[in-house]
């Protein structure tokens, strides 16, 4: 197993605000890591720094061995990193078949009606809206859409930010039961998630953010290995 | 029914203009003041096409187009790329392309000189009646070709991987970076596109505005009243406004006299912002968002 994203160090934030104190995190092909912690200290910015999408970044954020630190987050989504965020960043004006069909903009654009039905299977709700604008979804299918045009692309990095956030239970377990079945082959799934009980089961380690800083690792309850650290010492035994 | 014509020839010319404009600020928060002197440079291309090459109507239109493609590059080029992503980028881009439009402007002076140049007809001198209304076969051409292109405009947003990765930066530029769209690729389509779209209509008014280097500024103007009307980044709502600024244009000439036509048209625009400052497309939306 070797490691396919990696952020050394890591800082970043917002103007003058600080918000992630150089952050460590390394996560392995085919791993699922979890990022938890309360509201306000850094699991959304920390998503979002790998991205670009902050002020400004110290550290170094590294894709499959190579610095991504000032890599463009366009070149990244083509890269195979896709960022699912909170607030689902949907094209509100455009159709839901539309937002879909944006999601495989960087990679096969000819599979594309393809990806649309596979996608469609998962959120059959979305069928009965394609033609719908995607501002007026409700919430619950809104973060479908979002989902769902996250699973279009090519894909090997998935990070998804609270995708409970604001959902009803039901709804939030549903989308759950689809991210469980997501199959991430040699790529790797970063979720942050407030809702632990969620990640129950299936998720390979949880990571605990707190003020900026990581403060706890542990195997999550779908852990089959050591997770990086582990991977780390056996490439460097080989 | 000769209101009628001029509003629709007037929309269909204008909607053209304002496209590209709207597309600009609301796909790349760009407020491209230099495309009245794309419109202008358009105008001396297809002059130029005509007096070099062939005075063929193809050929005419072609240089119009091909200059206000070039144009549109340029602008990409001098004014987009050195300064996207800079702080105060809106402010410094607007400035930017007013410096650009003002160099451009004096350039024409110093290349062509002040006088006014002259166009050709384009589509002949045939006239015919509808109703009792004769129409020339110069504003039939216009309203078809306009039509046409506006409708391939609208094919090509709406159809294509290109089109779609336009809209999708209109609606939210984070969202589309996020799926793999690329902001300066983009831009420079839309920027081109823009500028051919500019060019075109400089050859379809070019019996109403000839060849002169500050013809630029009318255009632009009306060009920014559409858009603004319309809504930022709403095709629908840009046709729906250059319709109402066109016919408010054939309206006050008719019934109260030329000069009054720029006050009516911001009278209009000042009303409709005021009850709903996204325009028409504020009108037509639906969304939640």
């Amino acid at each position: 197993m070797t490691v396919i994203l990696e952020a050394r160090k890591l800082s970043a934030g917002y103007g003058p605000l600080r918000v992630l104190h150089e952050i460590d995190l390394a996560v392995a092909q085919g791993e699922r890591v979890g990022l938890v912690g309360l509201n306000g200290h850094g699991k959304t910015t920390l998503l979002r720094s790998i991205m670009g999408f902050v002020d400004w970044r110290r550290g170094e954020i590294e894709l499959n061995g190579k610095s991504i630190l000032r890599t463009p987050a366009h070149r990244l989504a083509r890269a195979g990193i896709v960022l699912i965020p909170q607030g689902d960043a949907l094209f509100p004006g455009l159709s839901v078949k539309d937002n879909l069909d944006s999601g495989a903009f960087a990679g096969n654009w000819r599979e594309r009606k393809k990806r649309r039905e596979r996608v469609l299977q998962l959120f059959p709700r979305l069928a009965d809206r394609l033609g719908q604008p995607a501002g007026t979804l409700s919430g619950g299918e809104r973060r479908m859409c979002s989902l769902g045009r996250g699973l279009m692309t090519d894909a090997h990095v998935y990070l998804i930010d609270e995708p409970s956030l604001g959902l009803a239970p039901g709804i939030a377990a549903g989308l759950f039961s689809t991210l469980r079945e997501l199959e991430i082959g040699s790529g790797a799934l970063v979720l942050a998630e407030q809702n632990r009980t969620l990640l129950e089961g299936w998720i390979d380690r949880i990571v605990r953010i707190h003020g900026g800083q990581v403060v706890g690792i542990e195997a999550g309850s779908g852990s089959t290995d050591g997770g990086p650290a582990a991977a780390r010492e056996q490439e460097e035994g080989e | 029914m000769t209101d009628l014509i001029v509003t629709v020839n007037l929309a269909a010319v204008y909607g053209l203009i304002a496209v590209g404009i709207s597309l600009t600020w609301a796909g790349l928060g760009f407020l491209n003041l230099a495309s009245g002197v794309t419109f202008a440079a358009s105008l001396y291309g297809a002059w130029w096409a005509q007096e070099n090459i062939s005075d063929h109507p193809a050929v005419i239109f072609l240089g119009g187009i091909v200059v206000g493609a070039v144009a549109g590059a340029i602008i990409c080029v001098a004014v987009f790329l050195p300064l996207d992503g800079k702080p105060n980028w809106d402010t410094r881009s607007m400035v930017a392309s007013l410096g650009l439009s003002l160099i451009g402007i004096y350039t024409f002076f110093l290349v062509f000189g002040p006088q006014r140049k002259a166009i050709d007809l384009l589509f002949g001198t045939t006239k015919f009646k509808i109703g009792g209304t004769t129409i020339t076969a110069d504003k039939s051409g216009a309203i078809i070709c306009a039509t046409i292109v506006m409708a391939l405009v609208v094919i090509g947003l709406v159809t294509t991987k290109t089109g779609l990765g336009v809209r999708a930066l209109t609606q939210n530029p984070e969202g589309a970076a996020l799926v793999g769209i690329g902001r300066k690729q983009a831009a420079f389509a839309i920027l081109v596109v823009s500028g051919a779209l500019a060019g075109f209509s400089a050859v379809l008014l070019s019996q109403i505005f000839y060849p002169e280097p500050n013809i630029g500024y009318l255009p632009l103007l009306k060009g920014l009243i559409v858009a603004l009307l319309g809504g930022l980044g709403s095709i629908l709502g840009t046709v729906i406004a250059a319709v109402l600024v066109a016919a408010t244009e054939a309206v006050t000439v008719h019934y109260i006299h030329q000069g009054w036509v720029l006050v009516t048209q911001l009278a209009l625009i000042a009303i409709v912002l005021l009850v709903r400052p996204r325009g028409v497309a504020g009108i037509l939306e639906a969304t939640r968002a």
